[in-house]
């Protein structure tokens, strides 16, 4: 488009002399080495990249649904917090002494902070002009110094984390499917009137500390045999009761078992 | 183009009554914007009302679970959220009404837990422990004592709030 | 017949140098795969923009079906998984998708440092750059509450302690996220227009800032 004088006018709109841009594809013969164009010489090669990429990614989504666990439920205080994995590092940093209790503020504010703001203002903290990374130890120092302790943070996390824990707190009851709990049944009452309840939960969903329990393999003769004696991390002499109590809720609780009557 | 004796230019006039005005539309567009927003700070928390959870006589020097309701109010939902609390009279004569919630994560202690320590708290995920009292038993998971109830006596009644961190 | 189309168009408009800018931008020997194989590195970035394309197409039509309520949105995610045609292929789009975008980014922002490409006179371009990863965090720290399941809750509150251990501002940081006293009702309305609105926003004058100054300022040179 041109100015004032170039402007040829035309009734009462601006249409400028016929100077158009010719549309013609650029000539890179002069160009050093094997210089291309970005459309369409390169763009191809980069969306042949993308496809294989995309394959890639679609297989994924098909394969594996993503995750949805049961409707948040505040009132559930058995349940472990786990953030998404890339910031299973900074969660992995506050359970450390240095990071926690009087010095939570160094792992919350002063560690994440200095090493964003580095990260933002590193073109002035590594300000020589050579790029080659052998030509600049200290900035390439930091940086792998940074990503060795996101990756072992990161590492340590998942090591320390009890995944079959997360795993069994994690799964979803359908809603409408899985049995209704009959909380009105005389075993419900012996089972919410003993310990059981605090760690398996209202509905015997089960919790942090503990597994669900419907749809366990036991009989009620083993179920009566684990509330007295424990099994794993459960600790035995949890039982207070009558041993007609112990057979009522064992049977209650198998009932809710694999093939029980009351788990449909 | 200055006039005489005058140091702004036309175009330095209008440029900062552009400016002026510019100010005043996106002044006016953004503070009701702002108030909006920041809504949740200028609201006075509201603690919530004591609930009356159980009468004075029945409390004894031995801890007792009681379960009480409450009502919550979330924004435009209002919902019960059912409480628990362990509650007695400590050696002066004192209520005390702890928090079931085991400090370390979160689970549910009880009272004479664990059948060999009959006069602790006690906690079946990581076995944390807890005088009666609530003070953490050092060596055990748990780095702070359970929370406490905000309590008032009243008319015969117990009555209590929000549980209150111990440090 | 197009052609007789572009003319038409371009006489009045005059939109060829708009895209033949584009178009004629020359793409050095020494950041093409095809001459070099190790400049695979290079395509980092492409491969991040492309997923963040991804990313805003599958959580446009989620938010066709998505309700941000304590009481329905669950129960919406759980649908629209369940029950819409190809649900769980436009839902795993956006979970898994959030995944891949921060590894691209970190592999991206890694391929940068390491080929020195931020020194002048590129340093705003990797300024630009480094909020954009702010963003992109922000935004997956925010759409994980969304879904409003177990791990949704317990990781925000989390967060939020997090949040209001940051002194003098931290109490009201923390109010301010979760929009009142509880994490409820109010806080996921408040994640949902941060992530959906106000995050993506940022993002978009951000990334538009980005591929200016790369037009601007071209690929830096070889090693």
């Amino acid at each position: 488009m041109h100015r004032g004088k170039g402007m040829k006018f035309v009734t009462d709109s601006r249409v400028g002399i016929s100077n158009r841009k010719q549309n013609i594809a650029k000539d890179f013969s002069e160009y050093p080495g094997r210089t291309e164009a970005f459309w369409p010489n390169f763009l191809l090669k980069e969306w042949m990249v993308g496809s294989v990429f995309l394959i890639g990614f679609i297989a994924l989504t098909i394969v594996e649904a993503p995750p949805l666990q049961n409707i948040a439920d505040p009132t559930n205080t058995s349940y472990i917090p786990l953030p998404d994995w890339y910031f299973l590092f900074l969660y992995q940093l506050l359970k450390y002494q240095f990071a926690a209790g009087d010095w939570i503020l160094l792992g919350t504010v002063i560690l994440p902070g200095v090493a964003f703001t580095a990260l933002l203002i590193a073109p002035w903290l590594d300000q020589g002009l050579e790029r080659r990374p052998a030509k600049r130890p200290v900035a390439i120092s930091f940086m792998l110094l940074g990503i060795l302790s996101i990756f072992y943070l990161t590492w340590e996390s998942v090591q320390t984390t009890h995944w079959d824990q997360v795993h069994e707190q994690g799964i979803l009851q359908v809603p409408g499917e899985g049995p209704e709990i009959d909380t009105a049944a005389p075993g419900y009452e012996i089972y919410a009137a003993q310990s059981c309840v605090n760690c398996h939960g209202q509905n015997l969903e089960g919790g942090a500390a503990a597994p669900g329990l419907v749809g366990t393999a036991y009989t009620a003769e083993e179920i009566a045999d684990i509330a007295v004696n424990g099994i794993g991390t459960m600790p035995a002499g949890q039982w207070e009761g009558s041993d007609e109590d112990l057979q009522a809720m064992s049977e209650f609780i198998a009932s809710y078992g694999e093939g029980g009557e009351n788990n449909q | 183009m200055a006039q005489n004796g005058s140091k702004v230019t036309r175009r330095q006039f209008l440029t900062y009554t552009l400016t002026g005005v510019g100010g005043f539309m996106a002044a006016t567009l953004i503070s009701p914007m702002v108030n909006f927003a920041i809504d949740p700070v200028l609201k006075k928390s509201d603690a919530g009302d004591k609930v009356k959870v159980i009468s004075l006589d029945d409390i004894t020097t031995e801890p007792q679970r009681v379960d009480f309701k409450k009502q919550t109010q979330d924004a435009w939902y209002e919902f019960e959220e059912t409480l628990s609390a362990w509650v007695f009279k400590n050696e002066s004569g004192e209520i005390v009404a702890l928090s079931p919630i085991c400090t370390h994560l979160g689970c549910q202690v009880a009272y004479g837990g664990d059948p060999t320590r009959p006069t602790e708290f006690f906690c079946p995920c990581h076995f944390g422990r807890y005088e009666k009292d609530g003070t953490n038993i050092p060596g055990t998971p748990p780095t702070s004592p359970l929370a406490r109830y905000e309590k008032e006596e009243k008319d015969g009644f117990l009555y209590l709030g929000s549980p209150v961190a111990q440090l | 017949m197009l052609q007789k189309i572009y003319d038409w168009v371009d006489e009045r408009v005059d939109i060829t140098p708009l895209w033949r800018d584009i178009a004629d931008h020359e793409v050095p020997e020494h950041v093409n795969p095809a001459h070099h194989f190790s400049a695979f590195v290079y395509c980092f970035g492409g491969l991040t923009f492309f997923t963040i394309v991804i990313q805003i197409l599958s959580g446009m039509f989620l938010t066709m079906y998505y309700v941000p309520d304590i009481i329905n949105a669950h129960a919406s995610v759980y649908y629209l998984q369940n029950e819409i045609a190809h649900g769980q292929i436009v839902r795993g789009m956006h979970h898994w998708g959030a995944s891949v975008a921060i590894v691209m980014l970190f592999l991206h922002t890694l391929r940068v440092f390491f080929t020195g490409s931020y020194k002048k006179p590129r340093e705003l371009n990797w300024v630009v750059g480094v909020l954009l990863f702010f963003v992109v965090l922000a935004l997956g720290l925010t759409g994980y509450l969304l879904p409003w399941d177990m791990k949704a809750l317990f990781a925000t509150k989390v967060t939020l302690q997090i949040a209001e251990s940051v002194p003098v501002i931290g109490g009201i940081a923390k109010t301010l996220l979760a929009g009142g006293e509880i994490v409820g009702a109010r806080t996921l309305t408040n994640f949902f227009a941060i992530h959906v609105f106000f995050l993506p926003a940022a993002l978009f004058g951000l990334l538009g800032a980005h591929f200016l100054m790369i037009r601007k300022q071209g690929i830096s040179g070889p090693l």
